[in-house]
């Protein structure tokens, strides 16, 4: 036990800001530091009055009740998915795998502390959703003061089953892959197959439904809230404490929570060197190949970099694409889909034709392939080799552009396709489906180089895991919340433009708005580049 | 001083993907005392070995035993009377130097007088006192190497194993850590470790072995070894 608290005592501190500004002497590190801070403060003020807000319309329509179930759902889905995607650069496959192994742990005890680690690194986020929801509950079911302390205990313990069933998902897709040659491309495959896998019983629960002639329980949030309760008893335990005190759930929840913990760690122990040993090994082949050589321009070279960059790690693959394929998804099963229905049901009984929501098409595509922007991390991912490019005969400009073609490949093709899927579902004229089109793709443009403009002014290099960059990074999320927000605004501003104006012309108002973003967002990646010199 | 063996590494093999065998059928021993160097070019299985030696790499050839452990039966205890310098080591960059040596120290239960006066003396001779204080990000490859150095004698192992430990290290530094090496064999320390510099191992080690292709070529004495000629002749005759 006690090494184990040193072990995470070291790893938090290794990685904590606060001890990078007490000790560097750099004062712009120091400054950026700072500047982060207060970035994700205000990220956080966001979340809460998200939370607030949704909690609020909850009281509001008479749904107090259902509060406590749906915050034990919500995190405990947020911390589910975040797992899972985190599982492979977290517990496996890490920098200082050699030092921590050489030192007398236990292989069962670095791989709890690590999950620790992970699990006190989440928990800000987690603990502001609870506590802001957990205040409009307190107010809206003028709760007895005790559910407060019962509240913020349970939260510290809601996260960590999903985590812990994420993370021996983790471990089995791991071990599986490390089992193959190409381990990244396997292991990606794998999370991907099992995250589609999550959606299915939703559908299937939701068709169960449909066949009992219960339409009235889809409508109501509480019996969906109850359904979710039987499905994850978690769920149950801790709205039940937090509602009536019941020990017995109290007691379930943290016992359960413990037990979990000690077991799952056992089989992950008995692999743990095995598969670390196999994800570390690239031993060459005992066939020996003549590699050719291939010449290809400057901006191209990046490109490729960028590309082998992505492949080479399951990091990156499983968290950065993930927008690229819902939008590919979504654009093959639209064709599915009798459009006219579902616009019906959406805007009911609303003064709204179809045809006023053409102008939307290009901006619910780009909800899903804007969702994450490579160039918000790939400056922070050089890390340690960024010497390799500072060293090189190449501009700034050159590199960041290579950066941003990169991400440019990867969303184009997909918003482009999707673009036409709708449009065709959706039997949109030609000449609004070609304004689509340019609307969609100066949309990349502007999520690729407001990536940049993050990516470049928020660029961290002395990170210890991949991780830190491609999904906790301040860059990232700098990017990524303002730009949903952004977006759902302007989904709500095309439409509104759209019941008074003809949907061409807004799509052309559009598409002059976001070209203009998108060069300003240029014009500052190359101002940002010239300061890098 | 009684000479027992401390590192003993029986039938050691390690196979890759693809049936490449990375160490194939290793055995060798090292005593108490002893300076054994590890010589052979590059892929030829050193570190392969080293990592195993270590407990960092999984094997399922073979049997190594540190002071009678068993690597794989009983890992924990071989690795508290152990040390090991990797070529590069990938320490806590955000820590100061301070803050990882007591992390070290806090997990080998090193009492806090013995630590201080073991960091200071090293730290000393290997001129790191002033940067201790500083964040491990701001050293350079070779401060780095000799935190790493100070962070594996802090608990006064019975073997050090060491990747490559003289890369990086200025001439200073690498003559004061040959004389350390020096002390601590006198003391009873096995030291194990890999090396390009046949000059360094031949005025260094008392015992050496070639690996080749994974293979052990020859191991034995200094003399056994070369007969006479130079290390580098008799590596090159291999």
């Amino acid at each position: 036990m006690k090494r184990k608290s040193i072990l995470l005592n070291a790893l938090l501190l290794s990685t904590s800001q606060r001890n990078i500004l007490k000790y560097c002497k750099d004062k712009k590190k120091k400054g950026r530091i700072i500047g982060t801070t207060i970035g994700m403060a205000l990220l956080y003020l966001m979340l809460v009055a998200y939370c607030i807000a949704q909690s609020i319309g909850f009281g509001y329509f008479g749904l107090t009740d259902s509060i406590p179930t749906m915050n034990a759902l919500v995190i405990s889905l947020i911390s589910f998915f975040f797992t899972l995607f985190k599982t492979n650069g977290y517990l496996f496959n890490f920098k200082e795998y050699d030092m921590l192994m050489s030192l007398p742990f236990k292989a069962k005890d670095v791989a709890g502390c690590k999950f620790l680690y992970m699990y006190v690194k989440s928990l800000p986020w987690q603990m502001t959703v609870s506590l802001s929801t957990m205040v409009v509950y307190g107010i809206y079911s003028e709760a007895s003061p005790i559910m407060y302390p019962v509240w913020i205990a349970l939260s510290l313990f809601l996260p960590i089953i999903p985590m812990l069933i994420a993370s021996f998902l983790g471990y089995l897709i791991t071990k599986i892959g490390s089992g193959f040659k190409h381990k990244t491309l396997v292991q990606t495959i794998l999370v991907l197959l099992f995250t589609a896998a999550c959606f299915l019983p939703r559908f299937f629960i939701e068709d169960m439904i449909k066949n009992e002639k219960t339409e009235e329980v889809m409508k109501s949030v509480s019996s969906i809230t109850g359904t979710a309760e039987k499905f994850y008893p978690p769920a149950n335990w801790f709205s039940n404490a937090v509602k009536t005190f019941n020990i017995s759930d109290i007691l379930l929840l943290i016992g359960i929570t413990i037990i979990l913990f000690e077991i799952i760690f056992i089989p992950v122990g008995r692999s743990y060197r095995k598969i670390n040993s196999a994800l570390k090994s690239h031993a060459a082949s005992k066939k020996k190949v003549k590699s050719t050589c291939k010449q290809r321009s400057v901006l191209g070279t990046i490109v490729f970099k960028e590309f082998k960059r992505m492949t080479g790690s399951t990091i990156y693959m499983t968290n950065a694409p993930i927008g690229e394929l819902l939008c590919l998804a979504a654009g093959i099963a639209i064709l599915f889909f009798d459009v006219d229905s579902i616009l019906a049901k959406i805007t009911q009984d609303a003064p709204i034709t179809k045809e006023m929501l053409y102008p939307a098409i290009p901006f619910i595509v780009y909800f899903f392939a804007g969702m994450v922007a490579t160039t918000a991390f790939t400056p922070s991912l050089e890390g340690k080799n960024y010497w390799i490019v500072q060293s090189l005969p190449i501009k700034k400009e050159t590199l960041y552009k290579g950066k941003m073609l990169f991400n440019l490949y990867l969303t184009v093709p997909v918003t482009l396709f999707s673009i036409v899927t709708f449009s065709i579902s959706a039997k949109a004229p030609i000449l609004t489906t070609l304004l689509s089109l340019v609307l969609g793709f100066v949309l990349c443009a502007f999520s690729t180089t407001w990536g940049c403009v993050c990516g470049i002014k928020h660029m961290r290099l002395d990170w210890e895991n991949e991780i830190e960059v491609i999904k906790q990074g301040a860059a990232v999320a700098l990017y990524l919340f303002p730009n949903m927000l952004a977006c759902m605004l302007l989904i709500g501003f095309t439409v509104g433009l759209g019941t008074f104006m003809d949907q061409n012309l807004v799509l052309v108002i559009m598409i002059a708005f976001v070209s203009l973003l998108a060069g300003l967002n240029y014009r500052k990646v190359l101002s940002l580049c010239k300061k890098q010199k | 001083m009684e000479k027992k063996p401390i590192l003993e590494i029986k039938g050691y093999s390690k196979t890759y993907g693809e049936g490449k065998k990375a160490a194939d059928n290793v055995t060798l021993t090292i005593e108490s005392g002893d300076i054994y160097g590890f010589i052979g070019h590059n892929g030829a299985g050193k570190s392969t070995t080293i990592r195993a030696v270590v407990g960092v790499l999984d094997f399922t050839e073979g049997e190594i035993l540190i002071d009678g452990h068993s690597v794989k039966k009983d890992p924990i205890e071989c690795k508290k009377i152990t040390a090991y310098i990797p070529d590069n080591p990938d320490l806590y960059e955000n820590l100061t130097g301070m803050q990882y040596l007591d992390f070290i120290s806090d997990v080998f239960e090193i009492s806090k007088e013995d630590r201080k006066e073991r960091i200071d003396h090293y730290a000393e001779r290997l001129e790191i006192t002033d940067a201790l204080g500083d964040l491990i990000s701001s050293y350079s490859h070779g401060m780095k190497q000799k935190l790493a150095i100070i962070s594996a004698l802090i608990h006064e192992p019975k073997l050090i194993v060491m990747d490559e430990p003289f890369v990086g290290l200025d001439p200073k530094a690498s003559f004061i850590l040959k004389q350390i090496m020096h002390e601590l064999c006198e003391k009873g320390t096995a030291i194990f470790f890999s090396t390009h510099v046949l000059d360094v191992a031949e005025k260094l080690c008392n015992k050496v072995a070639i690996i080749k292709h994974g293979k052990i070529i020859t191991s034995g004495t200094m003399d056994e070894l070369t007969h006479g000629a130079s290390l580098e002749e008799a590596f090159l005759e291999t």
